[in-house]
């Protein structure tokens, strides 16, 4: 990640964007190509491999165990809920600053981007805070967690239920992190599989759980439709482009990261850099992310779906399926 | 898991490989847009991915040499490399200790005078782990700095051998790792048939000691038959490409 950019480049930048022509060829709503891949690693319950043409490249995988509840001290729910729990890493071999602790920053901001979005937490707290610092709000979803249906996850009240690990690894910086690694965090949970359970009622309020064995016989993530993605956007002068490429990322005044969800429900706002946006154009930028994440959700399930197609195909037919993973090219 | 079971009665061993064969090895390079030079290396199941970046500015100028590059390696573990979910820090004791052994492995092997008061960054990603991390960390780091156009006197090609139940076996997998087997690992320089790291964790009796290390030997020749072919396909592929 380059980590300078010179004057003479940052005006071919500004003016470039404000023609509606950027550095790639793209016009200003333009998205690269992405290229998605599930279930690359074995030994976990699901997950997915999504790459922007241009060198992002984040692997997501998503390991479900079981666990005790978690129950909130001070409203008291969770009892009969499962848990999700996220986490960002990403690899010094993305970037030359993430070397040793480099990335921490990253990371923590990522991750707490995913926790919220994604297990909704009731008692958050909207915090006012400096320009330089990112502000937040979340909307309550209906469905709850990022549309996950947490219920469904709790197998004994009280006491256990299926907590899914998240965890994402960003091995190749070419900018939009954060769009990048919720693509594929919603492929990876498309392609999760968790197995069955068997409650049995021992008496005096006593239970006991078996985990049913069978590869074939497992369940998806109810809700998982719901979940959202995020779109971000920059806003570069008076203009503002989606899918910024590293060079794009150091000319943002104000970057505002918008997740919808597929029935355009605004699920989280984020604004981050230094700049200031005007409250005009800030509404016609989440209206313009509104309608791009749904545009992208369609897409994006639209690939999943065939790709698991036409895995399902090759496996009727008795051949193997081999996920090309990094020998795609 | 019980013993009769990681060496069948006609010498098979649990993946159905022989004492001697290795497991099915597949690599690329040139993975990363970023990194001057990347591998990826598949031992069977163990996934690795190296970034080599250098040699470029030190980042800490009191350990600058004013004669040669010093090299850093660092070494990361994704939490859901092995079948349990579990998150290592950044300081983890072992992941540090097998850092430092490919950076004691490399530093005799990278030209390093020819770049003075630089550094080479080797960062070591651990996709899957299926036994034999080490080894193919080894690998995949000299394939990205082949990559990155690093000067090297030689490739560095490494095995793991051990005893499984009567006879010495190459290239072991997780199961036979964390059962009661004794695991080399041995880092080879093919052209010379020197060896630039060694190293055991459990008993081997010395009488089976010849035998193992000879077996890891052939694995190093092995391995640097399938690294080579790699690297001679891709600067051929990029002969072709700028030959137009």
């Amino acid at each position: 990640m380059p980590s300078l950019i010179s004057p003479a480049e940052r005006d071919y930048i500004l003016k470039g964007i404000e023609c509606n022509i950027r550095a790639d060829g793209r016009q200003r709503p333009d998205y690269r190509e992405v290229i998605l891949e599930t279930g690359v690693i074995s030994q976990t319950s699901g997950s997915a491999r999504v790459r922007l043409a241009g060198g992002t490249d984040v692997l997501v995988s998503v390991k479900a165990d079981i666990g005790p509840v978690l129950v909130d001290p001070e409203t008291g729910e969770g009892a009969d809920k499962g848990q999700i729990i996220c986490n960002v890493e990403c690899a010094p071999s993305a970037s030359q600053q993430f070397e040793g602790r480099g990335a921490d920053e990253l990371n923590n901001e990522l991750t707490q981007m995913m926790t919220r979005f994604l297990s909704h937490n009731t008692t958050s707290l909207t915090s006012a805070s400096s320009t330089t610092a990112p502000s937040s709000t979340t909307s309550h979803n209906s469905n709850g967690a990022g549309g996950i249906n947490l219920s469904k996850l709790c197998i004994i009240p009280g006491e256990q239920c299926w907590i899914l690990y998240v965890d994402a690894l960003v091995l190749d910086y070419g900018g939009n992190l954060v769009d990048a690694v919720f693509m594929g965090t919603r492929a990876a949970i498309f392609d999760t599989r968790i197995p069955k359970t068997e409650v049995q009622d021992l008496g005096d309020g006593n239970f006991d759980f078996e985990v049913l064995d069978d590869a074939e016989d497992t369940e998806i993530v109810e809700g998982r439709e719901d979940m959202p993605i995020c779109v971000t956007l920059n806003k570069i002068g008076a203009r503002h482009i989606v899918d910024a490429s590293p060079l794009e990322e150091l000319c943002t005044e104000a970057k505002l990261v918008v997740a919808v969800n597929r029935s355009g429900e605004l699920c989280g706002l984020q604004k981050g850099q230094d700049g200031g946006i005007e409250p005009s154009l800030l509404l016609e930028m989440i209206q313009f992310g509104k309608t791009l994440g749904q545009t992208l959700i369609k897409q994006l399930d639209a690939k999943i779906k065939a790709e698991a197609d036409a895995d399902m195909v090759k496996r009727q037919n008795g051949q193997p399926v081999v996920k090309l993973g990094f020998f795609a090219q | 898991m019980s013993r009769a079971e990681l060496l069948s009665p006609e010498g098979l061993r649990i993946d159905g490989r022989r004492p001697a064969e290795l497991r099915k090895i597949t690599s690329t390079t040139c993975v990363l847009s970023q990194a001057d030079g990347s591998a990826y290396l598949e031992h069977g199941n163990t996934k690795v991915l190296a970034a080599v970046y250098g040699p470029r500015e030190a980042r800490h100028r009191a350990l600058v040499l004013h004669d040669r590059a010093i090299l850093n390696v660092e070494l990361n573990v994704a939490p859901f490399s092995t079948g349990e979910r579990r998150r290592r820090s950044k300081n983890d004791k072992r992941l540090l200790e097998m850092a430092s052994f490919v950076k004691q492995t490399f530093e005799p092997v990278v030209i390093a005078t020819l770049y003075p008061r630089s550094q080479i960054d080797i960062y070591l990603q651990v996709i899957q782990h299926d036994g034999g991390t080490l080894q193919a960390c080894i690998n995949a780091t000299t394939m990205a700095l082949i990559d990155a156009g690093i000067a090297m006197t030689d490739y560095v090609c490494a095995c793991t051998a051990g005893w499984v139940e009567r006879e010495a076996a190459i290239d072991l997998n997780y199961m036979e790792e964390s059962s009661d087997t004794s695991e080399v690992t041995i880092a080879m320089l093919p052209k010379s048939s020197k060896i630039t790291l060694t190293q055991m964790e459990s008993r081997l009796h010395v009488d089976k000691l010849e035998e193992v290390f000879r077996l890891a030997g052939e694995g190093c020749k092995q391995m640097y038959e399938v690294m080579d072919k790699t690297i001679r396909d891709r600067a051929e592929d990029l002969a072709r490409k700028m030959a137009v």
